[in-house]
């Protein structure tokens, strides 16, 4: 899993995993995209490892149609269980912040999504302002057990993880299907 | 008389948490703190016991920011202990993703986490609403320092092809050429930079103290050669301790540092007092326009001398682009384990300053003792040397513009809490 030539034009769809392998389950996300890259993906797609980088995420995401972004996060669900946003789904890019509260949805509906890396937040935010968020953002969380420093998942987490590449598989096979080939519309 | 309270929780656009207490009663400065809570060190415990072979992957995901900067100084400490010799390719290479890593590192300090407070707004985000152009710069920049650390290193985020010895992938020449081309385009927007920074009120303040950087002869030193101080000081790696003489105080479990005075300063400032003499020109150029030449002894300026380190990696990259396609890009194979282990220290300056890793390894290649001293704890008691300094000369200001003058200071030193307290989520009443 590289980068690839890194001046070539960026891959339609970014499948991004976030967090530290030295956090315990914070090291989902990496997890989960290692695992998914070993299978076969469509040709527009493209997956990385994003670690703990904060702002830096605003670079992946440039020139996309679709980022779909992997991370431990309080999703009101028993670890290992995961949940799938679209960006407006959530309240990332509202003043109100990133509140959870035992349901995992407010009054509103939408969810309080409470995500341990909190760059990707000011990374939407500053998207966002920029007018560089992509189309699609597609956020996929995964309940932690716990965020200790230690290497290794726990393992209701890991026996989440065949659900949760699954899902992310079909969402990638499904971007393609919904948006088509890559072309030179952005 | 002047009462003055300033007690800032969590400071902001700093990587992780700390503190800013000032107290001021009738005019005397009676408390004055930079604090940081620091939870056991997990860092050693997680090498311990683990291949030689792991060390430099475990501890390049200790910290985001200064992946490939703990990478090296792990692989440096564990090539010393083993006594392997690397390649000049090796060294070569590893010179152009730690330029990288130090433009990018320096690029989101400058623009996104100091900028924002000569602009006058809260962070990064209302500046990308009313100044686009340069929040644009500044991901231009980014993503090319980025794309130049994942073209040698095999990633964006961590640096998967760095190994004991050597790499494991190598860049092409015509990546290496299409490379060069993009960093010399970026000149304009190192120029930009330079000239944005001219514009901005730089604080009025000077303190001296002494400097502590690694210095070489022959080059401005990231990686290697001796720690050298201004109070006329040089030491030999493995003598990196009579540096750092490490010691607790009570209100922040972030062990500290001092050396012939109360305290020293590590960073981008310190590197360009002990080294100016072999920056780039442009770098030098880019120095004068800034009113710098060494001694500088006013700590808001470490963001200045981050933009001029820009300047020096962006050329030195180019540098050593051209002595890579010169050469031809060979695949070395990597080092075999001898059966024999020892203990070894590693150094690098990273964006934030002097980094030591100090590795023991057995004769079955497992680490059985390690430490690592970072940066942003060799800093601290500076850090809390200049509020004291500062403190009194800005008394009879607004409490407010008190507070904000305490932020930016602590801010200008990059402080990287998250990697000196070894976790994010620390609370305080």
């Amino acid at each position: 899993m590289t980068t690839g030539d890194v001046h070539r034009a960026p891959l339609a769809t970014l499948v991004i995993g976030l967090g530290n392998p030295l956090r315990g389950d914070d090291g989902v996300g990496v997890r989960a995209i290692e695992l998914l890259a070993a299978l076969t993906l469509p040709p527009d797609v493209e997956v990385t490892d994003g670690g703990t980088q904060g702002l830096g995420i605003v670079n992946l995401m440039e020139g996309r149609r679709r980022v779909i972004v992997v991370d431990a996060a309080d999703v009101g669900k028993p670890p290992g269980h995961f949940s799938r946003f679209a960006l407006h789904e959530t309240h990332l890019l509202d003043d109100s912040g990133l509140c959870a509260d035992d349901s995992g949805l407010n009054t509103r509906g939408k969810t309080n999504l409470s995500i341990h890396a909190a760059g990707l937040r000011e990374a939407l935010l500053l998207a966002h302002a920029l007018k560089m968020l992509p189309e699609n953002v597609i956020i996929f969380g995964v309940q932690p057990n716990s965020l200790e420093w230690e290497t290794g998942l726990s393992p209701a987490v890991e026996e989440g993880l065949p659900d949760l590449v699954a899902a992310m598989l079909a969402e990638v096979r499904d971007s393609v299907q919904q948006h088509g080939a890559p072309s030179a519309k952005s | 008389m002047t009462n003055v309270n300033v007690n800032v929780h969590h400071l902001t656009r700093v990587e992780g948490h700390g503190n800013i207490v000032v107290d001021v009663k009738n005019g005397d400065l009676v408390k004055c703190e930079w604090q940081v809570v620091e939870a056991p060190r997990f860092f050693e415990a997680m090498v311990r016991g683990r291949p030689y072979y792991e060390a430099s992957h475990i501890t390049s995901r200790i910290c985001g920011i200064c992946a490939t900067g703990h990478a090296t100084a792990s692989l440096r400490a564990t090539e010393n202990a083993l006594g392997v010799e690397v390649s000049e390719q090796t060294e070569l290479l590893r010179k152009l993703v730690f330029h990288g890593e130090i433009i990018d590192s320096h690029v989101l300090h400058v623009y996104m986490l100091v900028a924002p407070d000569f602009f006058g707004v809260g962070s990064v985000l209302p500046l990308a609403s009313s100044h686009p152009e340069v929040v644009k710069r500044a991901l231009r920049i980014k993503k090319l320092s980025g794309d130049l650390c994942a073209m040698v290193s095999g990633r964006h985020t961590h640096p998967i092809a760095m190994a004991v010895g050597g790499f494991t992938h190598f860049p092409t020449i015509n990546e290496l050429l299409a490379m060069k081309e993009r960093l010399i385009a970026a000149r304009e927007d190192l120029d930009e930079t330079m000239a944005l920074l001219a514009t901005l009120p730089w604080p009025d303040f000077e303190r001296e103290t002494e400097y502590v950087s690694l210095k070489k002869d022959d080059e401005y030193a990231f990686i290697d050669g001796v720690v050298a101080t201004t109070d006329g000081f040089t030491y030999d790696l493995p003598d990196y301790r009579k540096v750092t003489n490490e010691y607790m105080v009570p209100h922040s479990t972030a062990k500290r540092a001092k050396h012939n005075r109360e305290s020293y300063m590590v960073g981008a400032l310190a590197r360009f007092n002990n080294n100016y003499d072999q920056l780039h020109p442009r770098a030098k150029a880019a120095a004068e326009a800034l009113g710098m030449k060494p001694i500088v002894t006013n700590s808001f300026l470490n963001s200045g001398a981050q933009a001029i380190e820009m300047v020096h990696c962006v050329e030195d990259s180019i540098r050593i682009i051209d002595e890579l396609v010169d050469r031809g890009i060979k695949e070395e194979p990597l080092y075999e384990f001898q059966g024999k282990g020892g203990e070894g220290v590693g150094s690098c300056d990273v964006p934030r300053g002097i980094l030591f890793h100090n590795y023991v390894i057995d004769d079955e290649g497992i680490i059985q003792g390690a430490n690592c001293i970072i940066p942003t704890n060799q800093n601290c008691a500076n850090m809390e040397a200049d509020m004291r300094a500062l403190v009194p000369q800005i008394l009879d200001r607004p409490q407010e513009e008190i507070t904000l003058m305490m932020e930016m200071l602590i801010r200008a030193y990059d402080p990287c809490i998250s990697c000196s307290t070894h976790f994010l989520d620390v609370e305080f009443v």
